[in-house]
């Protein structure tokens, strides 16, 4: 066991972790971020996205050694009127939410590296996260109208 | 059989460790690694991780071209400015690789080393000439990448060596590239076929390196006589048809992926050539 240092949406943790330990099962279970998701567990899906440093990572394939001293963002950190959450949710871009914590996270990664994202490059971005609820076309257009809102905040 | 997971905090004493420690692996991004994990197929007494190790993840402009540090992500290979300017080919196919959050973690040693005959990034590295740097404890040898894929899933890294660089060579001025992916189950799943394609300025050479095709990543080399592009396309598919092993699996059959890789071929040499003009 090893003591690591990891500041989750603000909030500072020192946990104790192993050496094998997937940041994706500390985030869960010793930290309490349950939007962080197990999908597939080989990084194709997208479910168990987390931001390091703004940098979207599969927490499913990331040993949480190796993140010791990082600034994480899941989605549960996300503020209530987050330009993205609330787009989601006007563009009723969710059906049972597994994916979406996911797909918010990708999102925030994409509108910070280009503010005004044509459908196309939206597609690029999101397109290794899968939504077994299909709501694609919502999602593309959430994230259309939160580039928009944030373009005139 | 937990391997451990050994952080060392310099090249010293990661060779140290490769040099000592049996069974050793070296852990990059762990993309790769951990899936064989999951699979309960990672044979390795000791894990050797990369990411404390300074200057790694380095990419420098050279004379020739790039120098670039093995840690160095896939992702900043897609998106970093030097290496767009340098050479498109290779940012065109790392930022065709899987998705953006593997491309964030995986690495550009990790990567080649992983010795995948699907790779996509080694058909772009066959075709510019790249060049492999390795480092153990007895010092630092060179390996061109056309000599690097040795085998199914064998690379030229020897026990107790590490790759330390990339060099990429820019491709002289007037060659134009580019690299096609055919993929059958989804957009960013390994592929079915790829092909990376370049045409010289004097159309007197085409190069072209095949992914997904055979046993290991192909290079081709393919004279071209001063013909239009339908004979470039004749002379490439002429010299691809041979080269041609693919291992079916549920991405296609043999014969499937056969068809494929020529229509690959044909597709890479006349946007290549398209590009040219
Ligand atoms: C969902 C998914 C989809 C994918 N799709 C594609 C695709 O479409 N196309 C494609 O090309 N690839 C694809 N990949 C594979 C991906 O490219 C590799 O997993 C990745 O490049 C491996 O890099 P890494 O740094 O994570 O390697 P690691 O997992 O760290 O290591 C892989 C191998 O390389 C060795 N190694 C690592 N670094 C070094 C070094 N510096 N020196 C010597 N040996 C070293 C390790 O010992 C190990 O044997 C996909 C992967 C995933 C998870
Ligand atoms: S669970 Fe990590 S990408 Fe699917
Ligand atoms: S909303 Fe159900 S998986 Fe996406």
């Amino acid at each position: 066991m090893k003591l690591i240092q990891l500041t989750v949406n603000g909030r500072r943790y020192d946990v104790p972790v192993d050496d094998d330990e997937l940041l994706l099962d500390v985030l869960r279970d010793k930290i309490g971020a349950y939007s962080v998701r197990e999908g597939c567990g080989v990084g194709a899906c997208g479910a168990c996205t987390v931001l390091v440093g703004g940098t979207s990572v599969s927490s499913c394939l990331a040993r949480a050694v190796r993140y010791d001293g990082a600034e994480l963002t899941t989605a549960d950190g996300l503020p209530e009127d987050d330009a993205v959450v609330t787009a989601f949710v006007e563009s009723r871009a969710m059906q049972c939410g597994y994916c979406i914590p996911g797909f918010v996270l990708m999102a925030h990664e994409l509108l910070a590296e280009n503010p005004q994202p044509d459908r196309e490059q939206i597609v690029a971005h999101l397109e290794g996260n899968i939504c077994r609820c299909g709501t694609y076309q919502e999602i593309c257009r959430a994230v259309e109208v939160a580039a928009e809102r944030r373009a005139r905040a | 059989m937990k391997p451990p997971l050994h952080q060392p905090t310099s090249l010293a004493e990661a060779c140290e460790l490769l040099d000592t420690l049996e069974e050793t692996m070296v852990y990059g991004g762990g993309t790769a690694i951990q899936i064989l994990i999951k699979q309960g197929v990672l044979f390795a007494g000791n894990l050797v991780d990369l990411s404390r190790v300074p200057g790694l993840a380095e990419i420098e402009e050279t004379a020739e071209g790039l120098r670039v540090g093995p840690m160095t992500t896939l992702r900043r290979m897609e998106t970093s400015e030097v290496v767009r300017r340098r050479v498109p080919l290779a940012a065109q196919t790392y930022g065709h690789v899987a998705n953006p959050r593997v491309r964030n973690t995986a690495s550009v040693g990790g990567n080649i080393a992983h010795g995948d005959y699907r790779l996509d990034p080694p058909t772009a590295l066959l075709v510019l000439g790249a060049r492999v740097e390795l480092t153990s404890v007895r010092g630092t040898r060179t390996v061109p990448i056309r000599d690097f894929f040795v085998d199914f899933q064998v690379t030229a890294v020897e026990p107790g060596e590490l790759i330390t660089a990339l060099h990429i060579p820019a491709a002289p001025a007037g060659n134009s590239s580019t690299f096609v992916k055919m993929s059958s189950l989804g957009e960013n799943d390994w592929p079915a076929a790829s092909v990376a394609a370049q045409v010289d300025a004097e159309r007197r050479t085409l190069r072209l390196g095949l992914g997904a095709l055979a046993h290991v990543p192909r290079y081709v080399e393919v004279p071209l006589d001063g013909g239009g592009v339908d004979a470039a396309v004749a002379a490439a598919t002429a010299a691809v048809e041979p080269e041609l092993d693919p291992i079916p699996d549920v991405r296609g059959s043999a014969d499937y992926k056969r068809k494929l890789g020529l229509v690959a071929t044909e597709d890479a040499v006349r946007r290549a050539w398209e590009e040219a003009r």
